[in-house]
């Protein structure tokens, strides 16, 4: 029976609605916090994560508040390690294949989203990069994906990393927000949903159809902080 | 879990990242075969029969033994030397590359976590450009010493893909800056050589001699030919 868990999130995070989803899929009990992330509690970096981010994961100790986390308790911060450890806490969740080889396609398509899609999906949104790089990073990543269903066959680890980001891709796109020329938004969104990458857009619609992801994604909340948080983006 | 099939190793004497590998293969006892790919001649069936990125490490595993520029077409072809150490770790569950507890097992990855994104950029950028920052690599170094368990390896007692992952980096940075090969200035490196050696990365420097006399680490590490490569190495030449 694992331990308590106290799981420090912000909605708008991308990284954080990784672990939410882990814990959605395993029907985890645990608490979960709320970081302002303009406005962080000062108790925050030396309580929680010293690099002051979310998410983070304070496990096990006495029960306490949240804002008030005890030393006791182990914390552990990194969202990736975050979903691993989620899924040895809940091996019923099923989010880890069972098997050693599928195990590794997971990983290795993670390794994928970490070291070419968000990277690529950045360089265009915040400084307007050419969107060529960004559609070579999801041609890679469809490149990997079977021909129906989840990265690897079933729901995994592997589309818990990626659904968080192609969400906000797609808000940020179809409401214009981010550093490329205003009106490019739509058109690349439906770009990268058809054609050539039907099958990344299909895989999307698929992850956006998960019940964990759509109890861990408020999008009117998510759209309204990226519009605030990126207002000046464009004019910069 | 038990080896259901051959395992071959695609490796290269210049790369730690394929270090990381043998370490692991070696504390899983497995039954494998480590081939030596000439990456400045690449044989084309590398890139078409087991990896079309065509880098190293790579590992084959299923089917029977053949020979490595053949390897058996059922075979699962698995890149990515992190990728590799969790799969080894799945596949010998009993060589406890992980360790079994859920929160000791996210400490390990943590651990490798940090070498990834706050030494491994500074290691590269100190001794094979000469851009690098001394300051990067040293703050890089004690956020890493500064996960170390008390005594013995990343974790305590037990090796695991924790020390895997970052001992065939961290003897490196030991050599270069003992023998002053890398793109840094020779001042620099001195002086970095200096604050390394002293009470400051007293645990760090703890730590790597625990590695070299590790069992699993001591069979992969050759410093005489380690030294010859990098003396000689293309990108430490300072010019």
């Amino acid at each position: 029976m694992p331990e308590s868990i106290t799981l420090y999130s912000a909605k708008i995070c991308p990284y954080a609605q990784r672990v939410e989803i882990a814990l959605a899929e395993a029907k985890a009990q645990f608490k979960r916090y709320e970081i302002d992330l303009q406005n962080k509690p000062e108790w925050y970096a030396p309580k929680v994560n010293p690099a002051s981010k979310v998410p983070a994961i304070a496990y096990g100790g006495p029960d306490v508040p949240p804002d008030q986390p005890s030393p006791e308790s182990v914390k552990i911060a990194e969202s990736l390690v975050l979903v691993e450890f989620v899924a040895d806490l809940f091996p019923e969740s099923g989010i880890l294949p069972k098997d050693p080889v599928t195990r590794a396609k997971a990983r290795f398509f993670i390794e994928g989203v970490s070291s070419k899609l968000i990277p690529a999906w950045y360089a265009y949104f915040l400084r307007n990069a050419p969107v060529e790089d960004f559609y070579s990073a999801l041609e890679y990543l469809q490149g990997l994906l079977p021909a129906e269903g989840f990265a690897v066959g079933e729901f995994s680890i592997a589309d818990i990393a990626i659904a968080p980001f192609l969400a906000r891709t797609r808000l940020s796109l179809l409401n214009e927000i981010g550093k490329y020329p205003e009106g490019d938004g739509k058109k690349v969104w439906a770009n990268i949903t058809s054609g050539k990458f039907a099958r990344i857009g299909k895989y999307a619609e698929d992850l956006f159809a998960r019940e964990s992801f759509k109890a861990t994604f408020d999008e009117a909340y998510v759209t309204e902080a990226f519009q605030k948080r990126f207002a000046g983006v464009r004019n910069q | 879990m038990v080896q259901n099939g051959q395992i071959t190793l695609y490796s290269s004497i210049y790369s730690p990242f394929s270090h990381r590998v043998q370490v692991a293969l070696n504390q899983a006892k497995a039954d494998y075969t480590d081939y030596v790919v000439n990456l400045s001649e690449k044989p084309a069936w590398f890139t078409e029969k087991v990896n079309p990125v065509g880098k190293i490490p790579a590992i084959t595993y299923g089917g029977p033994k053949s020979a490595p520029e053949n390897p058996p077409p059922e075979s699962a072809k698995i890149n990515e030397s992190l990728v590799i150490l969790e799969f080894l770790a799945d596949l010998f569950p009993e060589a406890h590359l992980l360790p079994a507890d859920p929160v000791l097992r996210a400490q390990a990855r943590l651990f490798i976590n940090i070498f990834e994104t706050k030494v491994f950029e500074a290691f590269r950028n100190f001794f094979f450009t000469p851009d690098g920052s001394s300051t990067a690599l040293l703050e890089g170094l004690e956020a890493l010493q500064a996960r170390l368990a008390p005594n013995g390896f990343a974790l305590g007692e037990q090796w695991t893909n924790a020390d895997s992952a970052v001992a065939p980096f961290l003897v490196r940075i030991d050599l270069m800056l003992k023998n002053d090969i890398g793109k840094f200035p020779q001042s620099e490196g001195l002086k970095v050589l200096e604050v390394y050696q002293g009470p400051k990365f007293a645990r760090l420097t703890k730590y790597i001699e625990d590695i070299r006399e590790s069992s699993l680490f001591k069979g992969t590490w050759d410093e005489k030919l380690n030294l010859e490569i990098f003396r000689n190495h293309p990108y430490t030449q300072r010019k």
